[in-house]
């Protein structure tokens, strides 16, 4: 039971000790370059069959261990909570000593003390001790020391030191890491991303998300508690007023302009806000993006037919124009025509007799129209634009009807976001400059003066470290200590 | 689109910057004042030449210059020249020039070398249209000038220490600055350019990205490319932290770092699919 125990500990406190480890960052850091590196040259979230086409036999493999959407991959989760953990026992472990240690510092220390560090010079000056010491404490001042004073058996100690909040510049980044990892998770968690087509003058729902806690599943009888994202219907409502395209002179796409309305609960919220690439519009949460456009794959504005005649193939009447779901008297003939269904690309879907646009591309363009004679519905037909006279559209009579051309719908392509985390990772990345300036910027630096008299003069030791950055300090003490020769021999004159 | 006095000057500023790079070569060989006092002036006027080059650029294009490779190569010449010179200025150590001189007269030729296709004017496109883009490239190429300057202080770190280490002299390596010099420079170097990579390349891409597409991280392989490079930085800085790794490890990392950077800059749009392919950031 004992050594049970003790062996536990001793694994536990390895395990500790290797998170401890900076050399394991350096380790963590590398892999997750490395596997980042295979993320780029492997393309990812492709279709199966293009691994299959491209990597042949690696295919299996690369499938296998998810290489193909690695991001999202087990182990690429993994490696982030590898360095999670690193930075927080790294912090956990060196923290508190280095708290400790950078405020508690010795002032009353000895000249041997100071001669032994990297820093130091040794000066006498021909004045009165206790003037010297406030020379020196003057001067320190004003580079900005903050200064503790101590009378030791040797003579006076002055201990000064600036730039304490440098040292914490590191776990200023660490924490900002943190912040800006776990701004990603809820982020990913309650947040959500969705696309939709929008029609001029169509009002839609935004849809929203909400979590919920499940507890169905078990794992050897135990519940394993699991949050749940269930979509549902929000209160607001968007409605695309306009869409229109912006060109340069020479043709090239300039921008896509769309303008929408807001409601919330029925109340117009928001009016004709025009948004564009990098100009979304944002309210309560929700953010709309300009994204793509189209031409609808399944309606159109107007279509327009010919009336021919079914023996000599000769129209009877110019060509007309009709309008979408709206009956149409085909003129010179006791018949009416409504145009009620489209798809851009005809499909037909054997199984369950269901016509469906094979694509959102205007490859084989067909109408559904409604035929009525004195009212009554007398056929219902698919018209295609490539194929002229595949079905006759108007039994029993010597007319032919061609599905001549159409008028397509416009519709603007719109991201729609909820993303409760993006405040916290830019606050996490502010965060992280300003941990940067401290690191980089601000150095600790501490100084230690020993004042004594002797027998020839007033000697002065002057010694001090920086925790980086030596070549700025040698010749900021080198300057403190030609201040205090210069201002005590101005001292002497007077 | 009228691109005349963008090219002008980029031409004068090709010849500048070859005379720099010798310049500087011919005062770290010869050690004579006058040609290191010759190598800085011929600096400064090679970096005024790139900034008409690249003012003029700006003007002819109604946007700021850089919306593709021509554009953008210019700037970082002009970026690490800057940076150089007021490194020069504040620590007077002139060998250095000659490698960094050396780099940004190859970034001048590769420039001169791109296809005709890359020196002309763009309009922008929708997603370009963006202040966030623009600071986002700008910080981000700060970035690169202080990466390609610790990758020059870098090398001449592993030549230098090598020497001190067998205590070897020879005239040329003599003239280097100190080895600590050197690692504290190089340090510096990595810490601004970090600092602004990581706002450029990362915290305002993905402001930009945020506001253009409405995501702020899509893996796509420049961004990836970012990440990588920053994880070879952070690993450089943690490397001079720890001990065993201090000074010539952590000097190979920030090499390493600089060859990341190019590939990020270059390799990335030419190679790697994704959004950032078509070749204008
Ligand atoms: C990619 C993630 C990380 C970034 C960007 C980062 C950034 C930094 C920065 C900027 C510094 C200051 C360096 C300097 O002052 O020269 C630093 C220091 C340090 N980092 Fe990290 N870090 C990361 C991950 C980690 C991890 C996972 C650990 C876990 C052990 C860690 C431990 C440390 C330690 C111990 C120091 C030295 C602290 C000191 O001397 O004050 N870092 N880091």
């Amino acid at each position: 039971m004992q050594s049970d125990k003790s062996l536990v500990k001793t694994i536990g406190s390895k395990i500790w000790g290797l998170f401890s480890l900076l050399k394991f960052t350096l380790f963590i850091l590398f892999c997750l370059a490395i596997v980042s590196i295979i993320g780029t040259v492997i393309q990812q979230n492709q279709p199966a069959e293009f691994y299959r086409e491209e990597y042949g036999k690696w295919a299996p493999f690369i499938l296998r261990i998810g290489l193909e959407n690695m991001y999202h991959a087990w182990w690429f989760s993994t490696l982030l909570l590898l360095l999670v953990l690193n930075i927080i026992v790294c912090t956990i472990d060196r923290f508190p000593p280095k708290w400790k240690a950078t405020l508690e510092s010795k002032v009353d220390v000895d000249a041997r003390f100071i001669k032994n560090l990297l820093n130091n010079h040794t000066i006498v000056l021909q004045d009165e001790p206790v003037r010297v010491k406030e020379k020196i404490i003057n001067i320190l001042r004003k580079k900005g020391y903050k200064i503790k004073e101590a009378d030791g058996a040797e003579g006076v100690s002055l201990y000064g030191w600036k730039g304490i909040i440098g040292r914490f510049g590191s776990d200023v980044v660490h924490v900002s890491l943190l912040l800006i990892l776990a701004g990603v998770i809820i982020g990913s968690v309650t947040g959500f991303k969705d696309f939709g087509a929008f029609y001029e003058g169509e009002l839609t729902t935004i849809p929203a998300t909400e979590l919920r806690l499940a507890v169905d599943r078990s794992w050897h009888g135990i519940p394993l508690p699991m949050i749940e994202r269930k979509r549902k219907a929000s209160d607001i409502q968007l409605r695309l007023d306009k869409f229109w395209i912006d060109y340069y002179e020479s043709g090239q796409i300039k921008q896509y302009n769309s303008v929408l309305t807001l409601s919330d609960n029925g109340k117009e919220v928001i009016k004709g806000r025009q948004i564009w690439v990098n100009a979304p519009l944002s309210y309560k949460g929700f953010t709309f993006y300009q994204s793509s456009y189209g031409i609808a794959y399944d309606r159109v504005k107007q279509a327009q037919f010919i009336l021919k005649d079914s023996k000599t193939k000769k129209a009877i009447a110019q060509p007309f124009d009709v309008d979408w779901n709206t009956p149409y008297e085909i003129p010179g003939t006791d018949y009416r025509i409504k145009v009620i269904g489209f798809v851009s690309d005809f499909g037909f879907d054997p199984a369950t007799k269901t016509i469906f646009a094979k694509s959102a591309e205007h490859n084989n363009p067909a109408v559904n129209v409604e035929i009525y004679k004195s009212g009554k519905l007398v056929s219902k037909p698919w018209l295609f634009y490539n194929y002229a006279d595949l079905f006759a559209a108007i039994p029993d009579s010597h007319y032919e009807l061609v599905f001549k051309g159409y008028k397509g719908i416009v519709y603007t392509g719109l991201s729609i976001n909820k993303d409760p985390g993006t405040n916290i990772v830019w606050a996490g990345a502010a965060l992280m400059l300003t941990g940067f300036f401290m690191a980089f910027f601000i150095f600790h630096k501490k100084i230690w003066v020993k004042v004594r008299a002797n027998s020839r003069g007033t000697e002065v030791h002057i010694g001090g470290m920086i925790n980086k950055n030596k070549l700025i300090f040698e010749r900021e003490l080198s300057e403190i200590v030609e201040s205090a020769k210069s201002s005590a021999s101005e001292g002497v004159k007077k | 689109m009228k691109v005349i006095m963008s090219l002008l000057f980029f031409d004068a500023a090709f010849w500048f910057y070859l005379a720099t790079m010798i310049l500087y070569i011919g005062y770290w060989i010869l050690k004579k004042e006058w040609l290191g006092q010759a190598a800085t002036i011929m600096a400064v006027i090679s970096t005024f030449a790139i900034s008409m080059m690249l003012i003029s650029r700006t003007y002819e294009a109604g946007h700021a210059p850089f919306s593709n490779l021509y554009e953008s190569m210019t700037f970082f010449v002009w970026m690490i020249s800057i940076a150089y010179l007021v490194m020069e200025f504040k620590y007077k150590i002139r060998v250095v020039g000659a490698f960094v001189m050396a780099i940004a007269f190859a970034a001048m030729f590769a420039t001169s070398m791109l296809p005709y296709r890359f020196q002309d004017i763009e309009p922008l496109n929708p997603a370009l249209q963006s202040i966030w883009f623009e600071l986002h490239v700008f910080s981000a190429f700060i970035g690169y000038a202080g990466f390609g300057l610790a990758f020059g202080m870098g090398l001449m770190y592993l030549i230098k220490a090598r020497f001190e280490e067998r205590k070897i002299s020879h005239f040329l390596i003599d003239r280097f600055p100190s080895s600590a010099i050197l690692d504290e420079l190089s340090y510096k170097s990595v810490a601004w350019g970090f600092i602004f990579f990581t706002l450029g390349a990362l915290i305002l891409g993905a402001v930009w990205a945020n506001r253009a597409w409405g995501t702020y991280w899509s893996w796509d392989p420049k961004e990836t490319w970012s990440l990588i490079t920053w994880f070879v930085y952070a690993a450089y800085l943690h490397a001079r932290v720890t001990r065993g790794w201090r000074g010539k490890k952590a000097a190979y990392v920030a090499v390493f770092g600089f060859l990341s950077t190019v590939f990020l800059y270059w390799g990335v749009s030419f190679v790697l699919p994704g959004l950032h392919a078509y070749a204008t950031r």
